[in-house]
């Protein structure tokens, strides 16, 4: 029930956050779609990423020329975090539109108490969408939200606290310290796997409930990174690929990569050495029906009624023809690893649920791929079997903790051993092997060894390489042989982790020093609250004290305020009252509830006359029933008696 | 809107001798003194009227750098018109010219229309090319040439619009295989009521449910 109402706040405010100012025209231009068609309307008008700041429909016409496909990249890079890089090409022709996405985010995960330091984090995702755009779009916009809601859930047990450090310095994965909440450990990565995972989900069922209201969206893989507490983590659901791409250690200077002033810039070759020491790490795996054909096959084995009867759920060693009815055919089922003989009958004529091989390979003879969102209405050609039950929108997630490399940077290699992180979509993978595009991450790197936008061009030079170029007859080649270059859309992202680790060292060294001051203070605030109890002793004995205000809900304590009834005040107190109400103008953000341990003796002081002075209220309920009857209130008193109106 | 024709430009030529501004300037009417390196390639356009019909003219604005060559030569393709730009007030952007003409004639269709432009005319003090050399290199070279302004707007609006009219013109005579986009003219669709420059006028993405990823 909650959930529902989660996720249509989510399709409710999502469509007007986007991640950059770019709504207004984006906006306009979805009202114009609306009359174009009779058909439901897109849950989000057709856009690029709004890093590439393609606002107008001119310039989302030019980038989706199927002719000439123009590789677009963010026009201004700082628009991404540290320098990385990205860049994208349209399909030759196949769909009309570039239906690959992509999106980032950078959010703080912050202690509605503030008993925490805040964790930053940054997210990349990239989609790849098929049967139309609308799946890939709808995860571009929404994806982020959804999972900054599933961290947030945890929040409590992911914030840095005083037990995860030891000498100022970080427990690699510390348990939580609570064994009473959990009767199996959980570590903080467990629950980011878990965030990634649910958040997974989540999106594929905001988009089944969006389908009775919007124009049917597709489907779309889903490749997503996620750098938090100086990990990178890697969920995946589909075949877009994430590859950490590496240099062995010291072949940077050994190769003696030429600085470029030495020969020209245009002609430096690609350098022997460089390569051969580059290596790629696959960060996720591919899902598609021959990969994932034991889930297949044991969908079907386990729920035969999927299949309608017009397929079985069997993998031959050889296709099966009639000829050969009543003999004896090799075979395994389900989740077998080897084979078994049995007598081929009349079922096993029938369409098997994976056939084809490689990246041909079919799910009932329709899809190409196995996991990501959307496809809740896709049908099987020819049988009109649905799609759907046969896909999960369940990621694998691998993850990499920075804080265990071992790295020495040098002039020629600043991105250590930390890699770059290269997350495309199947139209650079489609025809670049991983070791290739290493390759081609470190050629270029080289090339352009001090350049800001260098990750950029590592971008732009792969899916260069990827499109290829078109030939006489209008077919499109790989540069350097006669093969087929890619014909779909190609999306890349280029990370480089080191820049993420950076700025992490920078942050746990803030959040330390935040930890020693917090305990400095407290240290000071304990010595301060034995004088403090002292005067609230006095003072209390003074006052005459009816009722005692509820403790503050702590998320309220901002809020929080003193109602006073004048005329019931003593005199001596009334004094004290002028003075704190000269206060609170001249400090209105001042929270006036605030806990001793945090103040120096002087506030504490004032705080513990204004404490009293809750006391003092006699009726605690009055002021927001009866507003007329208290004469003398504050202006703080009024504003927060005017939020509480908004509220209701 | 709708228009009658849309005539693809490209803008070519060194990097810094004000491509971007040019565009800027005809699209926006507006100069940036300070512009960013243009990485990759940028879109602009415009509408204008010839001989009583509508064309929109749209400009694929590519990176000077020659690190970019290579990408950009794969634009030429599908450009009717090309804008060649100099700075007059850098020789060595002058004497590219010849480079960068190889290179469009070799990868653009053989109709393209090319306009030889000197930029920054507005700097006449810190002239380093005479305005008579672009001229003949323009004659001898069979290019249209003029001297413009992207910081004053001298001469811009005419680059562009000039251009125009000869691939009219060439339509006009015949030349151009209109039917074929990738010469970079497209016909309007004028008599129909949905606009052809909006997403979405072609369905659900235009896929088919078959054998996609």
């Amino acid at each position: 029930m909650f959930n529902n109402f989660k996720n249509r706040f989510i399709s409710a405010i999502a469509p007007d956050l986007p991640p950059l100012p770019s709504s207004e025209r984006e906006h306009q231009r979805g009202a114009l779609r609306l009359g174009s068609g009779q058909q439901m309307p897109d849950k989000f008008p057709y856009a690029r990423p709004p890093f590439l700041q393609l606002l107008t429909a001119d310039e989302l016409r030019a980038s989706a020329d199927h002719n000439v496909r123009p590789i677009i990249v963010p026009r201004d890079i700082n628009l991404l975090p540290w320098g990385t890089g990205y860049a994208e090409c349209v399909n030759s022709g196949k769909s009309e539109w570039n239906e690959d996405q992509a999106s980032f985010s950078r959010q703080v995960l912050s202690d509605p108490e503030h008993n925490h330091p805040d964790l930053p984090y940054t997210y990349f995702g990239i989609f790849d969408g098929h049967a139309g755009y609308g799946a890939a779009l709808a995860a571009s916009h929404q994806f982020h939200h959804i999972l900054h809601e599933k961290l947030v859930d945890c929040i409590e047990l992911l914030l840095p606290r005083d037990a995860d450090s030891e000498n100022g310095k970080l427990q690699l994965n510390a348990t939580f310290p609570h064994p009473i909440y959990f009767q199996r450990r959980v570590s903080k990565d467990d629950l980011i796997i878990g965030a990634l995972e649910s958040a997974f989900f989540h999106m594929d069922s905001l988009i089944a409930q969006d389908r009775d209201r919007y124009r049917d969206a597709g489907g779309c893989t889903a490749c997503v990174s996620l750098f938090i507490d100086g990990k990178m983590y890697v969920a995946n659901a589909g075949d877009s690929r994430a590859v950490l791409c590496q240099r062995r250690a010291g072949s940077g200077t050994s190769a003696g990569v030429t600085p470029s002033t030495t020969t020209e810039p245009n002609k430096i070759e690609p350098d022997p050495v460089d390569a051969a020491h580059s290596y790629p790490t696959a960060y996720s795996a591919d899902h598609t029906p021959e990969t994932e054909r034991e889930r297949l096959l044991n969908v079907a084995r386990l729920k035969p009624h999927l299949m309608g009867k017009q397929y079985v759920a069997m993998e031959y060693a050889k296709r099966p023809h009639i000829k050969d009815m009543g003999q004896r055919i090799l075979c395994r089922q389900g989740t077998m690893k080897g084979w078994t003989y049995k007598t081929l009958t009349r079922d096993d004529l029938r369409m098997p649920v994976v056939n084809g091989e490689g990246k041909r390979s079919r799910l009932l003879g329709t899809l190409g791929v196995t996991r990501g969102f959307g496809d809740h209405d896709l049908l099987a050609i020819n049988t009109g079997i649905q799609i759907k039950p046969f896909l999960t929108p369940h990621p694998d997630v691998r993850q990499r903790d920075l804080s265990q490399v071992v790295s020495i940077l040098d002039e020629h290699n600043e991105d250590g051993d930390y890699g770059i992180l290269v997350m495309a979509t199947d139209g650079l993978w489609d025809v670049s092997e991983n070791d290739a595009v290493a390759r081609t991450v470190f050629q270029t790197l080289s090339r352009y060894p001090k350049e800001k936008h260098r990750y950029t061009m590592v971008a732009q030079e792969l899916v260069a390489r990827a499109r290829g170029k078109i030939n006489d007859s209008g077919h499109w080649r790989l540069a350097d042989s006669k093969a087929a270059a890619t014909v779909d859309d190609i999306s890349v992202i280029v990370i480089p982790v080191h820049q993420y680790y950076k700025e992490h060292i920078e942050w746990t060294h803030n959040y330390t020093r935040e930890l020693e001051q917090r305990r400095r203070k407290a240290a000071e605030a304990n010595m301060a609250q034995e004088a403090v109890n002292v005067l609230n002793g006095i003072i209390a004995e003074e006052a005459h004290v009816v009722e005692e205000q509820p403790y503050p809900h702590p998320q309220h304590q901002q809020q929080q305020q003193v109602v006073v009834q004048v005329e019931q005040v003593p005199a001596l107190l009334r004094q004290e009252q002028e003075e704190q109400e000269q206060r609170a103008q001249l400090e209105p953000e001042e929270t006036l509830v605030v806990e001793l341990s945090d103040e120096t003796p002087v506030q504490a002081h004032l705080e513990t006359i204004n404490h009293t002075m809750q006391k003092v209220q006699l009726d605690a309920n009055v002021p927001e029933e009866t507003p007329e009857k208290t004469t003398a209130t504050s202006n703080k008193q009024r504003n927060n008696r005017k939020g509480k109106g908004n509220r209701q | 809107m709708s228009y009658a024709y849309l005539f693809k430009y490209i803008i070519i030529g060194d990097t810094g001798v004000g491509k971007s501004c040019l565009l800027l300037q005809f699209t926006d009417k507006r100069f940036q003194p300070v512009h960013d390196l243009t990485i990759g390639v940028e879109f602009g356009a415009r509408m204008i009227t010839i001989d009583g019909k509508q064309i929109k003219l749209q400009i694929w604005d590519t990176a000077g750098q020659e690190a970019f060559r290579s990408i950009t030569r794969s634009y030429y393709r599908g450009a009717a018109g090309a804008l060649l730009v100099y700075d007059i007030t850098r020789r060595e952007t002058f004497n590219h010219l010849t480079t960068w003409l190889e290179d469009a004639r070799q990868h653009s269709n053989s109709n393209m229309v090319i306009m030889l432009i000197g930029n920054k005319s507005d700097l006449d003090s810190r002239r380093e090319v005479k305005k008579e050399e672009g001229e003949a290199f323009a004659r001898e070279h069979g290019l249209v040439f003029m001297e413009t302004s992207a910081r004053t707007a001298a001469n811009v609006e005419e680059a562009f619009i000039n251009t125009a009219k000869e691939i009219y013109e060439k339509i006009q005579e015949g030349v151009f295989d209109i039917n074929n986009e990738a010469n970079g003219i497209k016909i309007g669709q004028q008599a129909t009521p949905t606009n052809p420059a909006l997403p979405g006028s072609g369905g659900a993405g235009g896929a088919v449910n078959s054998g996609c990823c």
